[in-house]
């Protein structure tokens, strides 16, 4: 063991940083692949990638690590403030990361998000505008927050905003392409036959699709879209949302519709016998791959997006009386 | 809805200008003013985005605002929002 000019010790495995931003994933420091033993089809061995032990708690710290490089990078955040739409999770890694280059952030996300989120996001330091999904009537009607981030920068607000536009900017699919997709085919050896992750702004699928086909176009991309109206926060209904300008579909093989409730059934059986605390769009991945048909010995990796620590607004609801003692 | 003549009597509670802004930010804001209101109060409105001529209507119609009166011209489009009872 050596040791640095501090006199500390120097050794990767004793996990000592220097600045929060050093536990962001890369090959050298991959998130975690974990099978599951219980909630899986027969035959198939899934594992879940989980993005919720990233530094700010989501796949979306890939995202918005990407997204401020590149904007400093082009020297896009001189003197501007930046605006984001969000369900949540970009912004909360978005606003950590702001806050460790000295820039402010305005968040503008779609109501109905859990308050959890929203308190994450304030306390920050971010600016988080809630806003109902048909705030501009006459434009999509589900997104809202999305129209709103982009009004703040065309209007003549006397503030020079500048939006990171993770539907539309490509430093988003980069970062799955560059991170999240070397690392799934490191972890699997490249013997797997399924990816899976859920449509939002399509970057994950993108990046690491496009990524994994390029070494093997004989794995199936597997994308999963929830029904107009869901509660499937990260998730985006193509039916009632405009399609993000950086999904590419050409590698994605196949998409599986998926009802809230099967999806949160699903998510509470990773809770009880998976010992999975997740989100529920980890849920809709899992039942996803249920309807893969896959064969005996496949191996599937699906994305597992965000905790389920951040919802227990959702979870409470559904639970009713159900772990209170009766008398 | 008034006439442009008897806009002059209408009593208004909050003047919101948002020349500049892109809609859906003046909706937005607009939304935010009139939670703060008292039913009955009225909002005049003050934008320069000619999409509020949609937008805004529409506004006050999903709230139960009623729109009192609307102005157009030089590239100013001008309402009165009297805030509804349940909104």
């Amino acid at each position: 063991m050596t040791t640095t000019q501090t006199g500390l010790p120097t050794d990767a495995h004793l996990r000592r940083y220097g600045d929060v931003r050093d536990l962001l994933p890369g090959l050298d420091n991959p998130t975690p692949l974990v099978r599951l033993n219980q909630v899986t089809p027969p035959g198939l061995q899934l594992f879940l990638k989980l993005e919720w032990l990233n530094p700010f708690g989501s796949v979306k710290d890939r995202t918005a690590a990407y997204l401020i490089a590149g904007l400093i990078n082009r020297g896009e955040l001189d003197g501007a403030q930046l605006v984001e739409a969000s369900s949540g999770n970009t912004g909360i890694a978005l606003a950590a990361l702001a806050t460790l280059v000295g820039v402010d952030l305005t968040v503008t996300i779609p109501d109905g998000i859990p308050e959890e989120k929203k308190t994450l996001l304030r306390m920050l330091g971010a600016e988080v505008w809630e806003t109902p999904d048909d705030l501009c009537p006459v434009d999509h009607p589900k997104d809202g927050a999305i129209a709103l981030a982009r009004s703040l920068v065309g209007s003549d607000t006397g503030t020079h905003y500048v939006m990171a536009d993770q539907y539309e900017n490509e430093d988003n699919v980069r970062a799955h392409y560059e991170t999240t997709g070397p690392e799934i085919w490191r972890q699997t050896g490249g013997r797997l036959d399924y990816f899976l992750a859920g449509l939002g702004t399509g970057g994950t699928i993108t990046g690491v699709g496009r990524f994994l086909k390029e070494r093997d176009p004989a794995i199936k991309v597997v994308g999963i879209e929830p029904e107009p109206g869901h509660r499937l926060p990260g998730l985006k209904s193509f039916k009632e949302a405009k399609q993000p300008g950086i999904l590419d579909w050409s590698v994605v093989d196949e998409v599986i519709r998926v009802d809230d409730d099967p999806a949160y059934d699903v998510t509470q059986r990773l809770f009880r016998e998976e010992g999975l605390i997740v989100g529920p769009s980890t849920g809709a991945v899992v039942h996803a791959s249920h309807q893969l048909g896959a064969g005996p010995g496949e191996i599937a990796v699906g994305i597992s997006p965000d905790s389920g620590r951040s919802y227990l607004s959702y979870f409470e609801e559904r639970l009713g009386e159900q772990g209170n003692p009766t008398v | 809805m008034t006439q442009a003549s008897e806009i002059g009597d209408i009593q208004v509670a909050d003047t919101l200008d948002t020349s500049g802004l892109l809609c859906p930010l003046p909706v937005y804001k607009a939304a935010l003013v009139l939670k703060k209101l008292e039913p009955g109060e009225v909002l005049e409105l003050i934008c320069t985005d000619p999409g509020s001529l949609e937008d805004i209507p529409a506004l006050a119609r999903q709230r139960g605002d009623a729109l009192l009166a609307v102005e157009d011209g030089d590239g100013i489009q001008k309402f009165w929002i009297e805030k509804g009872e349940v909104a």
